[in-house]
């Protein structure tokens, strides 16, 4: 870390916390009551560093990742009202800016036994894949991914009305996201990618960025899920309204934009023999290139998912998912292509496994996420160690590690960001 | 008029006895069908605050602490939980949901607020650690009757003590465990696990019974790893039972905006 002053400050706090949390420990009688003691403030204090094998060509930097995090969280309840919030504020030394993000603040209220409503700023996910999303076309932030910050980053926050029914016959999720959020996508800021263009690995400087769309009321995102519950079995259908969360497509210009979306997909999960099976599907209608032929806007793609996960010997799961993505009028693409030697192939198969060990009474998780893909003859392997020292340390390794043998190749175009991380993190 | 009143009150001490002769059970399988329903069913629905505290084997602690809604679709049979935690703060709004199911696996959610992820639990082995502590899976929601054989071995003034024997010993880690069962409440007021080697390597005993509206409840236990790795006492507050808890409550709505009406401290309880 490049300033290790400020990395003894976090500890020095961590542990004057620590010592007033003894202060009002379970010692006495007193049982926190979340309805009637005010505000509670919770939150974490967070090191967090990452850095590559060696030094990329292209960033022309070694580190991946110099985080010092501090979270805040707490919810207000009153009679017919939720606000909460989720704040973070971190000085990031990759960037060697401070920087925070508002992930919740949200009102929640209930018109009516069978509505509730969620308006604000706010996390959003649903689907049935294990860390591959079909159905979920809520932002995504990748950069967090790839760096080895928490699993919960991956996530990144949509301003959002968010409006769930209730009914015996069906529930029903209405989402409406005024102004249209992308992924937090790989600019070249803290890794290269592959350019077709260019037709080899960049680091753009400065970064990449996807022209947006206007902020119209026209050009808002909507998502809705239909969902049941039958016996064991969760069902549910999804449609979307709205851009390619990722700026895959060129403006006449050659600059990067989001290209218009429309999405309908439906998903199950259902117990089957002594594990859990999941299937997803989803079309993605690309509005701006309906017949394919033009080759500055992505095609039409069906894309589908089976899952299964089981219990293998006690404390240990093992998963593994199918994924696969059909583009649409393949044909008429290769033809169109400036570049077709980097197109994907028509179907870009992907395998997942992932196998999760619990130890000593919960306090270890061992992980192993792997992605395979064999069209693609590439793969991302995401070791896993977290220890839960107690109720307030955890301590955290892992890596993300890249490979394959074609330059542009979705996953092995990272080889040279293959990063290992640790985080020391400190729950008050 | 006194005479008559005397005579009536002889007839009532004689129903009396007789009926507290006729409790004296000798079927061990009744014992223990009655036994499941004193300590997992009591009422057709509950609620209950909880908390735990987990000393590892170094003496080191941690702590749980959560709110449990109940509901039995069935006595004896299947049962809805939902359970919403409070400690540690790293998992402070995570809510967990069980659909019970004698004789088939269980139904389970997890809701990871941080994610907005309700993630689908896929059945387990029950004896593994609940929360990180000492308790099973198993312990907290019910180990089903007609999984063991069960044997009366001995019958006190103050217990049945009662034999098990698994069905699939491969299943579990013991090889068999002896409970002793309250005459009076049914309630298990302790249990020793033995394992294969015939050694005593796991006590669950029950420190303190409250009856809480008619109902004889456990408000403190305590489990032992007597293999030194520690212990992990658990108390109950704040019980209340038949409070009318509708089926909705332990859906997927309840795990995104749990339900402040049912987990709201009931007026008066302590």
């Amino acid at each position: 870390m490049r300033s290790p002053g400020l990395f003894i400050c976090l500890l020095l706090l961590a542990q004057s916390l620590s010592a007033q949390e003894e202060a009002n420990d379970w010692g006495g009688d007193e049982w926190e009551d979340a309805e009637s003691s005010g505000l509670l403030w919770s939150g974490f204090i967070e090191a967090a560093l990452g850095t590559r094998w060696e030094r990329d060509q292209q960033v022309g930097r070694k580190q991946t990742l110099g985080d010092a995090r501090i979270r805040l969280e707490t919810e207000w309840t009153g009679e017919r009202l939720i606000i909460s919030f989720t704040g973070d504020v971190w000085y990031d030394s990759y960037l060697g800016e401070l920087d925070g993000e508002l992930r919740d603040l949200a009102l929640g209220f209930s018109p009516g036994s069978n509505w509730d409503v969620k308006l604000g700023r706010q996390i959003l996910t649903w689907g049935t894949g294990d860390l591959v999303f079909l159905n979920d076309l809520f932002p995504k932030d990748w950069v967090s991914f790839f760096s080895g910050r928490d699993d919960e980053y991956l996530k990144a926050p949509s301003n959002a009305f968010r409006v769930t029914g209730y009914s015996n016959a069906i529930n029903i999720d209405l989402i409406w996201m005024p102004v249209f959020e992308p992924d937090k996508f790989l600019t070249g800021e803290r890794f290269s990618f592959f350019s077709p263009l260019a037709g080899q690995l960049i680091a753009p400087d400065p970064p990449l960025s996807g022209i947006e769309p206007n902020q119209g009321i026209e050009n808002g995102e909507v998502a809705i899920r239909l969902f049941k519950t039958l016996g064991g079995n969760e069902l549910a259908v999804y449609a979307y309204h709205g851009y390619f969360l990722q700026p895959t497509a060129l403006t006449d210009t050659l600059q990067a934009t989001f290209a218009r979306l429309a999405a309908i997909g439906a998903s199950a999960r259902l117990p089957l023999g002594s594990g859990l099976f999941n299937v997803e599907t989803v079309y993605y209608a690309s509005k701006d290139d309906r017949s394919g032929d033009d080759p500055r806007v992505p095609n039409d793609q069906l894309r589908l998912l089976l899952g299964y996960e089981q219990e293998a010997i006690t404390n240990l799961t093992m998963a593994f998912q199918y994924y696969m993505e059909w583009t649409q009028d393949y044909d008429a693409l290769i033809t169109n292509s400036a570049m077709p030697q980097f197109e994907p192939e028509e179907y870009r198969h992907v395998l997942t496994g992932r196998v999760n060990y619990r130890l000593d009474q919960d306090k270890v998780t061992l992980s192993l996420f792997v992605f395979y893909s064999p069209s693609d003859n590439d793969y991302y392997l995401r070791p896993l160690l977290t220890y839960r020292y107690s109720d307030h340390w955890s301590f955290t390794g892992g890596g993300n590690i890249f490979g394959g043998n074609k330059r542009y190749t979705f996953f092995n175009q990272f080889e040279d960001n293959s990063n290992i991380y640790a985080r020391i993190r400190y729950n008050y | 008029m006194t005479n008559i009143r005397l005579i009536i009150l002889s007839a009532v001490a004689l129903v009396l006895t007789s009926a507290s002769q006729a409790e004296m059970v000798t079927d061990p399988d009744v014992i223990v069908s009655r036994a499941n329903l004193a300590a997992y069913y009591a009422g057709a629905d509950g609620r209950s605050e909880a908390r735990m505290i987990i000393r590892d084997a170094q003496g080191r602690e941690q702590r749980r602490q959560f709110t449990v809604l109940r509901r039995d679709v069935e006595d004896g049979g299947d049962q809805d939980f939902l359970v919403v935690f409070r400690q540690p703060s790293d998992v402070r709004g995570t809510v967990f949901l069980v659909k019970k199911h004698v004789g088939a696996d269980d139904n389970r959610w997890l809701y990871l607020p941080g994610l907005d992820l309700v993630k689908r639990i896929s059945a387990g082995d029950k004896r593994t650690s609940f929360v990180g502590a000492h308790y099973f899976y198993e312990d907290i929601s019910g180990r089903a009757p007609d999984e063991d054989h069960h044997t009366l071995i001995r019958t006190t003034d103050e217990f049945y003590v009662l034999e098990h024997t698994p069905k699939d010993p491969s299943s579990v880690e013991f090889s068999s465990y002896i409970t002793w069962i309250a005459r009076e409440t049914y309630l298990p007021m302790k249990i020793e696990y033995t394992n294969t080697a015939g050694r005593v390597y796991r006590r669950v005993e029950v420190v303190e019974v409250k009856d809480i509206g008619g109902h004889p409840t456990v408000t403190k236990s305590r489990v032992i790893d007597l293999d030194g790795k520690g212990e992990t006492s658990m108390e109950f507050r704040y019980i209340a039972y038949d409070l009318g808890i509708p089926e909705t409550v332990f859906t997927e709505r309840s795990l995104r905006r749990p339900p402040r009406d049912w987990l709201k401290r009931p007026a008066g309880k302590k």
